[in-house]
């Protein structure tokens, strides 16, 4: 294997652990900030299970983004994923925490536009489209797991101390499952760009297991994002924290159900198979954002509660950072492009 | 896996069981306090009384050995970190209210007052509002770790008892003053009555500390 590959998916892994250190914030962030499970135990859990989600299920969203644009020269692929991954960082540093998801996109469309290729406007569509659906599907989801838990709380007349120390079982239960859920939605971000240029072979563990080299690069990708879950998560969460709602443990548990769930809906490949065999609208296999689902239930327990509660000057912050992010990420993308091919002398693109 | 499941429960429902007992120890005070009133006021200082003021006593000491359980529990063994500054707050409240009424019946041991029979009726009266005060007091507090509906409706209870009792209070001490007994005397029954009156507006405290908990706690 040629070692220069290894130093252009740097970038994709510097994005990997943005993304690690940005969206387990989402996943864990309040059971931390609520000091009901202890940061080593969740962020273990967590990076074990986004790498199985990534390593297994990660296939289904990759092809998405390749559909949005296929950047074909290794070079342009590193300046693609290191451009999402500044304006990630950048983002993150002013204590807003944005989509890779989006950053990406924009990234790739930089590239397009760069490169001259046109944008697969049906593929964006899709993709825009799941910016509103997803934090909507979100939303919904957290009002009826609201509602079903309010309900369960009136009947119930369990004892509080035990109905916390069962939500902290539960919080970490749904911190595997919003691991696993991110890792199979969200790896295809990371280094969806590269896979067109994946030189690994397939890697055997024994008899038991075999990885082949797509798989082998969502592994790396997936270590990545563990890396930025275990060195930089608690400082985001730190930063981000409870802001936008306080939030009681439930809430918390209710928050990334929600958003494990759709993290699920849009990257389960067995789903979409089935919806479509039975001839059903079929949910679209695309990396959506685990902070839009985040914000989605979030706003969406706030509105049930008649909208009390709800730090709204954050939320427009958080909205002008969806805006920003991919805009900036694209205009980084775009200018740095311009300087490896120039400057650098690399070849970007290929023009077939 | 049962081992575990039981062990990771263990502590919690051992700690469930001292809260419980906490309050049942309230619930005890208020008992005693009444019942030593009436012994007072039948037999003064007997050794009826020196017993139920002694009961008083244990009851507010085994208070006390529970607070200090419920406080290491909560901290050493890292329960329920978020709620946990709540139910500390909690269970000191109780503490306290318990240590009033066991001050008050030592201080009746210790100054032996005589309450004049005209106002022996509304002495009591005072004495059982501001039991009851204390007693929906604790059953709010017992819900609040079950029933969040049912702390409001207590929560009412104590505020209106509360009220009653300052009613009493006002009464009592316009009638002991005006009264011809010594003004030694009357300063004595005024700081008595006060002190009696000062359990029920403790239990007010209690109840408005518990409602913001339990709007803390609601999903």
């Amino acid at each position: 294997m040629d070692l220069s590959y290894l130093f252009y998916l740097s970038s994709g892994l510097f994005l990997g652990w943005s993304l690690g250190a940005n969206d387990a914030a989402n996943i864990f962030g309040t059971a931390v900030g609520s000091k009901m499970v202890r940061f080593s135990t969740i962020a273990s859990v967590a990076c074990i299970f986004v790498i199985i989600g990534a390593v297994f299920s990660g296939s289904g969203t990759s092809r998405t983004l390749e559909n949005l644009g296929a950047v074909n020269a290794l070079p342009g692929a590193f300046m693609v994923a290191l451009s999402a991954a500044l304006a990630v960082y950048m983002m993150v540093r002013i204590g807003i925490t944005v989509s890779t998801s989006q950053a990406i996109v924009g990234s790739i469309i930089g590239w397009n536009i760069y490169a001259g290729k046109p944008t697969d406007l049906s593929t964006l569509a899709q993709i825009v489209g799941t910016w509103t659906t997803c934090p909507l599907i979100s939303g919904i989801v957290a009002i009826c797991l609201y509602m079903c838990l309010k309900k369960l709380q009136k009947c119930s007349s369990m004892h509080l101390l035990m109905r916390d120390q069962i939500t902290r079982i539960c919080l970490i239960l749904t911190a595997a499952v919003g691991a696993y859920a991110l890792g199979a939605n969200n790896i295809a971000n990371v280094v969806g760009v590269f896979i067109e240029s994946c030189p690994f072979n397939p890697l055997n563990f024994g008899k038991v297991l075999t990885l082949n080299s797509l798989q082998v690069l969502f592994l790396l990708g997936a270590l990545a994002i563990g890396v930025g879950i275990l060195t930089y998560s608690h400082k985001v969460i730190k930063t981000v924290g409870n802001n936008l709602m306080r939030m009681s443990p439930t809430v918390a548990l209710i928050i990334v159900l929600s958003q494990a769930t759709v993290l699920l809906l849009f990257s389960s490949v067995n789903l979409h198979n089935w919806l479509e065999s039975a001839s059903l609208p079929t949910i679209p296999l695309v990396p959506v954002s685990s902070t839009q689902a985040v914000i989605g239930a979030i706003l969406g327990i706030g509105l049930i509660k008649g909208g009390r509660g709800v730090n709204w000057s954050i939320v427009g912050k958080l909205v002008v950072g969806w805006v920003t992010a991919p805009l900036m990420a694209m205009l980084i993308c775009f200018i740095s492009l311009f300087f490896l091919e120039n400057v650098f002398n690399q070849v970007v693109y290929a023009a077939n | 896996m049962f081992n575990l499941k039981l062990s990771m429960f263990s502590g919690t429902r051992e700690l469930e069981e001292k809260i419980d007992q906490m309050h049942d120890k309230i619930i005890e005070s208020t008992l005693c306090f009444k019942n030593a009133f009436d012994i007072y006021l039948k037999e003064k200082r007997s050794i009826n009384y020196r017993r139920a003021s002694k009961k008083m006593k244990q009851i507010e000491a085994k208070a006390d050995d529970l607070r200090r359980e419920i406080e290491s529990q909560l901290y050493i063994h890292n329960l329920i970190p978020d709620l946990r500054a709540d139910v500390l707050q909690m269970v000191e409240n109780i503490d306290k209210v318990i240590n009033e009424f066991d001050e008050v019946a030592h201080k009746f041991y210790i100054e032996q007052p005589d309450i004049p029979v005209q106002y022996q009726g509304k002495f009591r009266k005072l004495v059982n509002e501001v039991s009851e005060c204390a007693e929906n007091m604790a059953i709010a507090s017992r819900a609040f770790f079950r029933d969040f509906t049912t702390v409001r409706d207590y929560a009412r209870k104590v505020y209106f008892l509360e009220q009653e009792s300052d009613k009493t209070w006002a009464g009592l001490k316009q009638d002991v003053f005006d009264s011809d007994m010594e003004l030694a005397h009357k300063i004595q029954l005024n700081t008595l009555i006060g002190d009696v009156a000062d359990v029920a507006d403790r239990a007010e405290d209690c109840i408005d500390a518990l409602l913001i908990f339990t709007i803390k706690r609601d999903i």
